[in-house]
């Protein structure tokens, strides 16, 4: 499992004026999740296009092992396109002409109900999402990637998709990457959460880990000051503080009522006191 | 095999497989010898990382209640001499991490004694 599978080592990239990636460096490892988070335009898509290799880089470097070339990379998005008046059947056999594929299994498909002769463009989201996953998994992939899907599908068609994610992790030890806005759904599914800021990773570590460094306190009260804050809300009279990095002694020091944050809070936490940072900047 | 994963609770998901299969084991469900649920298959049912299922099949073989044999998979390790041992050392556990919660909380040994006493009349 902790074979590499791409290393990604001083990566910038960035739009004609604008700087997406920065000095960004990661190393992804055979079976793995790991879930990208931040805030809208912090250069998440990109960096999967670039892991995708449909993006070319500007400056650094990214390394492929022999398994990780792009064929065997399976990209997922919901931007990705089509040619919308093709019909599915079509689609299959221009994908599987084109990764040298000889097997197509159709189940999730069948599953979900989508017939052959529908064409792209009459499809749902979420029908498309299980269509290009249904592509990207007859390419056998080492890697994964999944843009922003998850949340446009409805309950029983997210259920076969992460449960076709959780497979090709544990048959074939494929790396998933996904890019999210939710958390709750796959709350206790990755082994590392990568918090995108400024176009490079915040913070790289396990969601035990993240759990137990930041706990919430809700009061009317100011904070203490020597409790570290990393981000407060106010809600009306009540004060929310994330308090980061947390450590169990401070519940005998400060008798404050220290609460477990759940994954999709500790990102907004991240987001959000990256935000109060560069306000001050 | 009843299991149930708590998404809010703090403790670990792995924590929470181990202690779910050591539950059947030590209650009966579980018998020496019989087969646990592939990863593949536990990770799908219960809708987590097959990582985190290797991780509690791998502590489970490692505190002695499973065992690995190629090609079928673990199976459970349970010699019937040792499910008195285990169970008060499960107990101990719970106690243990309950009585560091008691402490952070500022009771003393004392006030949980009493208060064990009281409850359990």
């Amino acid at each position: 499992m902790n074979q590499s599978l791409i290393e990604v080592h001083d990566l910038r990239l960035g739009y004609t004026r604008k700087r997406v990636i920065d000095g960004l460096s990661v190393s992804l490892r055979r079976g793995e999740w790991a879930v990208i988070a931040g805030r809208n335009g912090a250069g998440k898509s990109t960096l999967l296009r670039a892991l995708a290799g449909v993006l070319l880089a500007d400056g650094g470097s990214i390394l492929r092992s022999a398994e990780a070339t792009p064929e065997k990379i399976g990209f997922i998005s919901d931007r990705f396109s089509l040619f919308e008046d093709w019909t599915v059947t079509r689609a299959i056999g221009f994908h599987c002409r084109a990764f040298g594929i000889g097997s197509f299994d159709d189940g999730l498909l069948r599953r979900v109900g989508i017939a052959g002769k529908t064409r792209i463009h009459d499809l749902s989201a979420g029908e498309r999402a299980i269509v290009h996953l249904s592509l990207a998994l007859a390419q056998r992939p080492s890697l994964l990637l999944v843009d922003e899907v998850l949340h446009v599908l409805d309950p029983f068609v997210r259920d076969l998709f992460v449960g076709a994610l959780i497979e090709a992790i544990a048959v074939r030890q494929a790396a998933v990457v996904t890019v999210n806005h939710v958390f709750s759904e796959i709350e206790r599914l990755p082994d590392r959460v990568l918090v995108m800021e400024a176009g490079r990773f915040a913070v790289d570590a396990p969601p035990d880990e993240l759990r137990a460094g930041m706990k919430k306190v809700i009061g009317r009260e100011p904070l203490p000051q020597a409790l570290p804050c990393l981000f407060s809300r106010a809600d009306g009279e009540y004060k929310e503080y994330f308090i980061h990095p947390f450590q169990e002694e401070m519940r005998r020091e400060h008798g404050l009522d220290f609460q477990d944050v759940a994954l999709g809070e500790i990102i907004k936490a991240f987001i959000g006191g990256g935000y109060e940072r560069k306000r001050m900047a | 095999m009843n299991l149930t994963i708590d998404a809010n609770s703090p403790l670990p998901v792995y924590q929470q497989i181990m202690q779910a299969i050591k539950l059947e084991i030590l209650s009966g469900g579980l018998r020496d010898g019989d087969p646990l649920p592939s990863i593949r298959d536990l990770a799908k049912l219960l809708r987590v990382n097959p990582n985190t299922v290797a991780k509690a099949y791998y502590a489970l073989e490692a505190e002695g209640f499973s065992e690995g044999r190629t090609g079928s998979g673990s199976r459970v390790k349970a010699p019937p001499g040792r499910q008195d041992a285990l169970r008060r050392a499960m107990l101990e556990g719970e106690l243990r991490a309950f009585l560091e919660k008691a402490v952070a909380l500022g009771f003393s040994a004392a006030d949980v004694t009493k208060m064990i006493e009281k409850v359990g009349q």
